[in-house]
């Protein structure tokens, strides 16, 4: 008999809030979510949406004010203990112990999760090897680069193979490299089965990374989903096209090429010299282009330029809260912001 | 899931752990053992005089203040637990550990008992030293007074990491623990008995917890056993610990950086 798969994390109605100089600011404002077994899931937002507060709930640091929060099948309130045994932790400060030496931290804790020395040591050597902690393993963390540290504090989230793994803006701070090399990492656990929940204020990571994502504002979910199936729900793409022609004659194309169902918008737009510019948005580019291109080669238009944009998951931003995601946060009281003072 | 280690693998894994801190700065080590034997060299000589003369407690003069000592060695060692504790929760090896399943009593008990060490090694470096300088040994005593202390210890290791844990700032942990300091050790007598003071003076010992581990400990390092005084003196000793362990552990619950 098979049931269908338990899911990782299942958010309902999650509340917290905080008081901080007189006011409340609701952290975490109703938020319901849930995430498979072996899928990566992100929350992606600015900072103070309150993606930190929800993973500081889901992970037992903080009890929530209301709402339901089963990890592993477990109640992050009524089974706290159950959970933690189930879940690993890799937060924004990383944890690792810096005057103890990358082996030690890993020994302690597959130690305190039960391990036997023999086994910890063994599992120890393992990760050592997978995130290439050779020839560092011996030394304090305290002369680790800032990469070789994050990958310790992955290893030692994930030393007693934790059904949920959970990450708070992991690749914050890494170079490219680095962050490449972790969401390498992050794939192989997933496709292991591991349940990945990570934050992040990076769009490429939440649209690369992620299977599935939930951008939070205001410590609300407002939009949920695959990355591409959001952009293409929420956004369109954007055609340029600069023919050698004049605005008069363009205005007509114009005109024709707004008919087609899978084009939006059209806009003719002056250009350099005496040139016009089409910019048209569409829910299909290719059908899009060919057509622009067919009614322009019709009239013996040759074309000078074409380019499309793929619409980004910060144009899903915009288009949900008005603003942008890489200006977003910086001027508003954060609910993270609000964490660090109340708690 | 997996299973857990047992409560005193946890306790002495977390003890191993901050043995380590410990030994790796061995800075500690020199400042635990040299302290408490220069009280021995400098200030015992003031006391000589005083010896003998009225209000003083009977006995050579390192018996009276070979006591002392070991309550100061026990409060030293125990207060200096919040420090560290505020540099993890900086670094987040306390939400780190707060998300295993860890007992938190287990976290915190690492420490105290740590701290017992660190009481204990110089305490038996100021015997041996005593001892040569005319202080009287009385073996079953002492092992009580080392019994007597360490819960002292525990009892200030748990209200410094408790205090660290809640006050988050070295600056504010530092102006707790120097600010109770000297109140602390000079109304329990430690350093000069407090029979020499008026009676205000003596009354406002009775109020000090510390008060009671000086008296007991002169008794035991007496010889004296079985006495009203030694009774007391582990009553509320035992009692601070109890609730200095049940404050760090439920600090330890809570903690947040």
């Amino acid at each position: 008999m098979s049931s269908p798969p338990m899911p990782a994390v299942r958010v309902a109605g999650l509340r917290k809030s905080f008081r901080v100089a007189g006011t409340t600011i609701e952290a975490v404002n109703g938020i319901d979510l849930t995430v498979a077994a072996g899928e990566i899931f992100g929350l992606l937002g600015p900072n103070g949406a309150g993606k930190t507060t929800t993973l500081r709930i889901l992970t037992t640091l903080l009890p929530a004010d209301a709402g339901d929060a089963l990890v592993a099948g477990e109640d992050v309130r009524r089974a706290p203990e159950r959970v933690r045994r189930q879940i690993g932790y890799v937060g924004q400060l990383g944890g690792a112990d810096k005057d103890a030496t990358g082996r030690e931290n890993l020994m302690l804790a597959g130690r305190l999760y039960g391990l036997s020395a023999a086994d910890a040591r063994r599992r120890c050597a393992e990760l050592i090897e997978v995130f290439d902690l050779d020839g560092l393993a011996g030394r304090s963390v305290r002369t680790y680069s800032g990469g070789q540290r994050r990958r310790l504090e992955v290893a030692l989230g994930i030393m007693h193979r934790p059904r949920v793994l959970f990450l708070d803006e992991p690749t914050t701070g890494l170079d490219p490299q680095n962050r490449a090399n972790l969401w390498e990492q992050l794939r192989l656990l997933r496709d292991g089965g591991t349940a990945i929940f990570l934050t992040t204020h990076y769009l490429d990571e939440a649209d690369q990374l992620c299977d599935r994502i939930a951008i939070v504002d205001h410590g609300r979910v407002i939009a949920l989903g695959r990355p591409d199936e959001l952009k293409q729900r929420y956004s369109a793409d954007t055609i340029v096209v600069t023919p050698e022609a004049g605005p008069e004659l363009l205005d007509v194309v114009a005109r024709e090429l707004a008919d087609a169902p899978f084009i939006s918008g059209v806009v003719v737009e002056p250009g350099a010299g005496g040139h016009g510019t089409i910019r048209l948005t569409a829910t299909d580019a290719t059908r899009a282009m060919a057509e622009v291109f067919g009614a322009l080669a019709s009239r013996g238009v040759p074309t000078r330029a074409a380019s499309v944009a793929r619409p980004t998951l910060d144009d899903v931003f915009l288009r949900e809260t008005g603003r942008s995601l890489r200006d977003a946060g910086s001027s508003a009281v954060g609910a993270d912001a609000a964490e660090e003072v109340a708690a | 899931m997996t299973t857990l280690a047992p409560f005193a693998l946890q306790t002495r894994l977390f003890f191993l752990r901050k043995l380590l801190e410990t030994l790796r700065q061995p800075v500690w080590i020199i400042t635990g053992l040299t302290t408490p034997v220069l009280y021995l060299a400098l200030f015992s000589p003031l006391l000589r005089p005083l010896a003998g003369g009225p209000a003083f407690p009977p006995g050579h003069v390192l018996d009276v203040f070979v006591p002392g000592i070991m309550v100061l060695i026990a409060f030293g060692a125990g207060m200096g637990a919040g420090w560290p504790v505020i540099w993890e929760l900086d670094s987040g090896v306390i939400e780190r550990l707060r998300v295993t399943p860890a007992s938190r009593l287990a976290l915190l008990l690492g420490t105290v008992l740590r701290d017992i060490v660190m009481f204990a090694v110089p305490g038996v470096v100021v015997i041996a030293i005593g001892a040569a300088f005319g202080y009287h040994v009385h073996l079953g005593g002492l092992v009580l007074l080392f019994v007597l202390l360490a819960l002292l210890t525990a009892a200030c290791s748990a209200t410094s990491s408790a205090l660290g844990l809640n006050l988050k700032q070295i600056g504010s942990l530092a102006a707790v623990v120097t600010g109770v300091q000297l109140p602390l050790t000079l109304l329990a007598g430690i350093l000069l008995p407090l029979s020499l003071g008026p009676t205000w003076l003596r009354v406002l010992g009775h109020f000090n917890p510390m008060y009671y581990a000086v008296q007991a400990a002169r008794s035991l390092a007496a010889g004296t056993v079985t006495t009203g005084t030694v009774g007391l003196g582990f009553l509320v000793m035992a009692v601070i610990a109890a609730l200095a362990v049940w404050w760090g552990t439920r600090a330890y619950q809570h903690a947040m950086a």
